[in-house]
């Protein structure tokens, strides 16, 4: 049903650790916010790890600090990437290997329309970034290598002729998708980049990111959205983030079926999605919105708009329960471990009707027919 | 209304602004003697004697220190008449030409071209040529009606983004004649503007009136700044190096117009956050709420629990 | 829209501003009080030796030959003939010399302090913005208050300022005048090696304020540019900042040269008063003499050349838009 099916399995050895990555904005007020606090993740070859979470829970924030792009007002104030045996520190003052970035980890921006100077073409920022990580290829080479590459992806060669307003938006989404991909990075992260795409430009768009991973251009995929469907159809694992923290973590199917943290599964809850059995469900919005992260709750940061809240969560950091690749943030998880959360009683039954404005988006994906 | 972030470059023009003010408006209270009494001879070196005598005298005999505080007050007086009349008409024109659209745009944007494409400062000589002023009020005014195109030029391209705004629709529809949409409706939205307009439009008009006095088409019965630049050229006090005839006014000029370009280069930063510099380069989306919350709150750092095995 | 078509309207809009420039070249000077053929007879007269007789026929004779007495717009018409056979006319308080004659020498004096303080001004600010802009912190707070600084000061203010310190009180340079007295002007090497001594204090007073208003301009838009996404695409990637600040120059340029295009316009009209402060040669001084005298044919002539540069450029500047708009435009409009 879902295109995974066919695909290799990850091989379980692993690719990328992070670890304690932490990061701040400073407003111009002088507030310190803190958008990612102490997450690490690991990630396998060959795996799709999607990252899903409401705006502003620091998802995209942990895809800048993953792919070595953080700047002002944003400062890492913490962390280490190991990739291949190499470790790298990340803090206010490190200094980040230059052709690290799109060779080792590879960003994939949101809003990929303005991406290319729009004074300049495609095959021109190509030998840039060619020439950049190796300073003696010659022009024809790079744009040999670049051209085959577009073809096997099943992009025009004329594309790299072009400027970047002569593009349509999905043809230059995934122009910047092979650019991104262009120096075989090990990790590619993806913020959003289905976002702005419709329908049929989606399903292309994940089209290719599978068959790279397939041709192994790339070794895994971090894939950051807000799009749920979009998210069950591509991921391997996905982690579910609340308030700068991963609240779970696990296989996709697990958590899509049977998720064990009470924001997970409100979240799933609240999502129209086209399958059978799913036409009797109400659409329950979770009540509330996601706190100010200048000055976050105490204890769990989902204690306040939870059904499940206990007097312990109010006042302790909950746990992670379970192993390195499956585990879930929650006190009533650890009391009961193994069990799926019941949806019902995380959304208090009065707000069962209502759709709240800050719920993430509903999209309707296809399911890989 | 946004949040109006302040800047230390803000501070420190508003106080240069200020002290030219002061300078200009109570000096002439203050150092009670009057420009055009002669007081010694031909470029006679400054004394600390007499207040009349700290800067000693011009060509004339007269009293620098008493030339200068007065040049300042005529220079700050025809940069502010000379500003309001051409914001005033800039403004309006721009209001009416950005709001009514259509045949009204078309002519008065036309008009406006080619007084744009038409140097001012030809146009200035030539008025002054032809009027020769007696008083600085004619100067003001000359300059004042021939400042105006940038201004409206400005205001009308905003207009025209504002009025197809969804407010003004309302306030249409409810019957509300246009002067009052323009004065209640529009005019706040352009705020920003019409300031920063009218500081570049008194310096400019300063700075004009400057221009005019060094090439003799100044206002001949008043004492300006530059005048007293005129006078010390025609006299050759650099030559002979009776700096306290020329270096006062020139630094008081200069003074005038950093302090206000400075004004402005803040304004812009004020009303364009972008622009600035450091740890505020980007507007922050916290979900939920904005960066309004004063307290800077502390952060616990959590310590992670659990096992990991 | 039709380029042929975009070029006629523009082309008609210029021509029809030249021609209000040129109706106001003519009136406002003839509306001084007073006869300027007055003037000239009476400083004859002062200097002595004509009979009353003599001095009508004089009048007469002068009053014809600036068609004084003829109606305003014949005097226009034959004004218009005349500027069309390329003839300014005669000035009055230099009689019998040409206006022709008088700008074509003082031109090249006013060209020639102008033309390499815009050019220098312009690459050295441009670069400087830039870099400050890349560069930020303390580097860019003092490049970008030294520049204001220097694009604040009244051109004319700083001309006395170093006409003052370097001149004077140290006295290195020579204190006024294009060349030294004596001299006449020739194209020999010993007349240049003299005449630039001349030369130093009046470029560098206009070069400084070129590249103080260059810099802010280019420190504006690059600050601009460094917020865009390509920039972080570019870094993400892995591009060395040498290249990044290569993107931005290329899109913030732009607006840079339309920039160039019309200081170079403005070069006639550009250093009237710096010129007056250094007694320098140029159109300025010459502007000047004509106004105490009020010589209107070469006030009214100079105004004139300003106007027609400063629309010629602006004319030059609106096509090359057209031509290389209809790209850019679609480019910013996409992204």
């Amino acid at each position: 049903m879902t295109e995974r099916m066919g695909r290799l399995n990850p091989t379980g050895s692993r690719l990328l650790d992070a670890q304690h990555l932490s990061a701040a904005y400073y407003t111009p007020e002088g507030n310190r916010v803190v958008a990612v606090d102490d997450v690490s993740i690991s990630i396998n070859e060959g795996e799709v790890l999607g990252i899903a979470g409401e705006s502003g829970c620091g998802k995209s924030t942990l895809g800048a600090i993953l792919s070595l792009t953080a700047r002002e007002p944003l400062v890492v104030e913490n962390g280490t990437l190991e990739v291949d045996g190499k470790q790298q520190h990340l803090g206010p003052r490190s200094k980040l290997p230059r052709t690290w970035r799109g060779s080792v980890v590879s960003l994939l921006p949101q809003g990929a329309m303005n991406s290319i100077s729009p004074t300049m073409r495609v095959r021109d920022l190509v030998f840039d970034v060619m020439r950049a990580h190796d300073r003696g290829v010659k022009r024809s080479d790079a744009l040999d290598r670049a051209r085959d590459r577009f073809e096997e992806l099943g992009l025009p060669g004329r594309a790299l002729d072009a400027y970047p307003h002569q593009l349509s938006g999905g043809m230059k989404q995934r122009v910047v998708t092979v650019i991104s991909t262009l120096l075989n990075p090990r990790l590619l992260i993806a913020d959003e980049p289905t976002s702005a795409l419709d329908v049929s430009s989606q399903k292309a768009l994940i089209d290719m990111l599978l068959q790279m991973l397939d041709n192994k251009i790339m070794s895994g995929v971090v894939f950051i959205t807000h799009d749920l469907p979009v998210l069950r159809t591509i991921s391997n694992r996905i982690a579910v983030m609340y308030a700068g923290k991963i609240a779970e973590i696990g296989d996709a199917e697990q958590i899509a079926s049977a998720p064990r943290h009470p924001y997970s599964a409100a979240l799933l809850g609240s999502v129209l999605v086209p399958e059978p059995g799913f036409r009797n469900r109400r659409v329950k919005g979770i009540p509330g919105s996601p706190p100010n992260l200048i000055n976050p709750p105490s204890g769990c940061r989902f204690h306040p708009r939870c059904g499940l809240a206990m007097d312990i969560c109010k006042t302790d950091e909950p746990p992670e329960v379970g192993d390195l690749m499956r585990f879930s943030t929650c006190f009533w998880s650890q009391q009961h471990p193994g069990v799926p959360v019941p949806v019902d009683k995380v959304v208090p039954a009065e707000e069962a009707t209502m759709v709240d404005a800050s719920a993430p988006e509903l999209a309707t994906a296809e399911e890989g027919v | 209304m946004r949040l109006i972030n302040l800047t230390p470059r803000f501070w420190v023009a508003a106080s240069l602004v200020i002290f030219t003010l002061i300078v200009g408006l109570i000096g002439p209270l203050v150092i009670h003697v009057d420009p055009h009494a002669t007081i010694g001879g031909l470029y006679d070196k400054p004394n600390f004697g007499s207040v009349s005598m700290w800067l000693g005298t011009d060509n004339a005999g007269q009293s620098v220190l008493a030339n200068l505080v007065h040049g300042v007050r005529t220079s700050l007086f025809v940069g502010l008449l000379a500003g309001a009349i051409s914001l005033l008409i800039g403004l309006v024109m721009g209001l009416v030409a950005g709001f009514q659209g259509g045949l009204v745009d078309d002519i008065l944007m036309g008009f406006t071209n080619i007084a744009l494409a038409i140097p001012s400062i030809v146009v200035v000589i030539l008025l002054s040529v032809a009027v020769n002023h007696s008083t600085s009020f004619s100067l003001a005014l000359v300059i004042g009606v021939t400042g105006w195109p940038w201004t409206a030029r400005a205001v009308r391209a905003q207009a025209t983004s504002i009025r197809n705004r969804e407010h003004i629709d309302v306030a249409r529809l409810s019957g509300a004649r246009w002067v009052n949409i323009l004065g209640w409706d529009v005019l706040p939205y352009l705020f920003s503007y019409v300031v920063m307009a009218f500081v570049l439009q008194m310096t400019s008009a300063i700075l004009t009136e400057a221009a005019l006095s060094l090439l003799g088409l100044g206002a001949s019965g008043s004492v300006s700044l530059g005048i007293m630049l005129y006078w010390s050229l025609a006299w050759g006090s650099v030559r002979t190096g009776a700096w306290w005839a020329f270096l006062p006014p020139t630094l008081m000029l200069t003074l005038i117009a950093f302090s206000l370009l400075l004004l402005q280069a803040s304004l812009d930063e004020v009303f364009n956050p972008r622009l600035r510099r450091g740890r505020s380069k980007r507007r922050l989306a916290v979900a939920g709420t904005p960066a309004a919350v004063p307290a800077a709150g502390i952060v616990n750092e959590p310590i992670l629990e659990g096992d990991r095995s | 829209m039709d380029f042929a078509k975009y070029l006629g309207r523009k082309a008609a809009w210029y021509v029809l501003a030249l021609f209000v420039a040129l109706l106001l070249n003519f009136l406002l000077p003839r509306l001084i009080p007073g006869n300027p053929v007055d003037t000239i007879v009476s400083q004859m007269a002062r200097g002595g030796g004509a009979s009353g007789e003599q001095m009508k026929q004089i009048y007469a004779h002068y009053m014809q030959q600036f068609g004084l007495n003829k109606p305003m717009w014949e005097q226009f018409l034959v004004y218009i003939n005349q500027l069309a056979h390329g003839n300014l006319g005669t000035s009055f308080s230099q009689y019998p010399a040409s206006v022709n004659s008088l700008v074509g020498q003082a031109l090249p004096w006013s060209i020639v302090i102008q033309l390499p303080a815009i050019l220098i001004g312009w690459i050295v600010g441009n670069l400087l913005g830039a870099v400050a802009a890349y560069r930020g912190g303390w580097f860019d707070r003092g490049a970008f208050v030294g520049s204001l600084f220097a694009s604040a000061i009244p051109y004319y203010c700083l001309a006395i300022v170093l006409l003052y310190v370097v001149g004077v009180w140290l006295g290195f340079l020579p204190v006024g005048g294009g060349y030294s007295l004596g001299l006449t002007p020739s194209l020999s090497f010993s007349f240049f090696a003299d005449a630039i001594t001349y030369w130093w204090l009046p470029f560098w007073s206009l070069v400084i304020i070129f590249v103080g208003g260059q810099a802010i301009g280019m420190r504006s838009m690059a600050i601009y540019e460094l917020g865009s996404d390509y920039v972080n695409y570019g870094r993400g990637l892995g591009l060395p900042d040498s290249r990044i600040v290569r993107y931005i120059f290329r899109n913030a340029m732009l607006p840079q040269i339309t920039g160039l295009a019309l200081s170079i316009g403005g070069m006639i009209g550009g250093a009237l008063i710096t010129e007056l402060v250094f007694s320098y040669p140029g159109i300025g001084t010459l502007l000047f003499s004509a106004i105490s005298t009020n010589d209107y044919p070469v006030i009214s002539s100079i105004t004139l050349l300003i106007t027609l540069a400063v629309l010629g450029a602006n004319f030059c500047v609106e096509i090359a838009y057209g031509i290389i708009d209809p790209r850019i435009r679609a480019a910013r409009s996409e992204g």
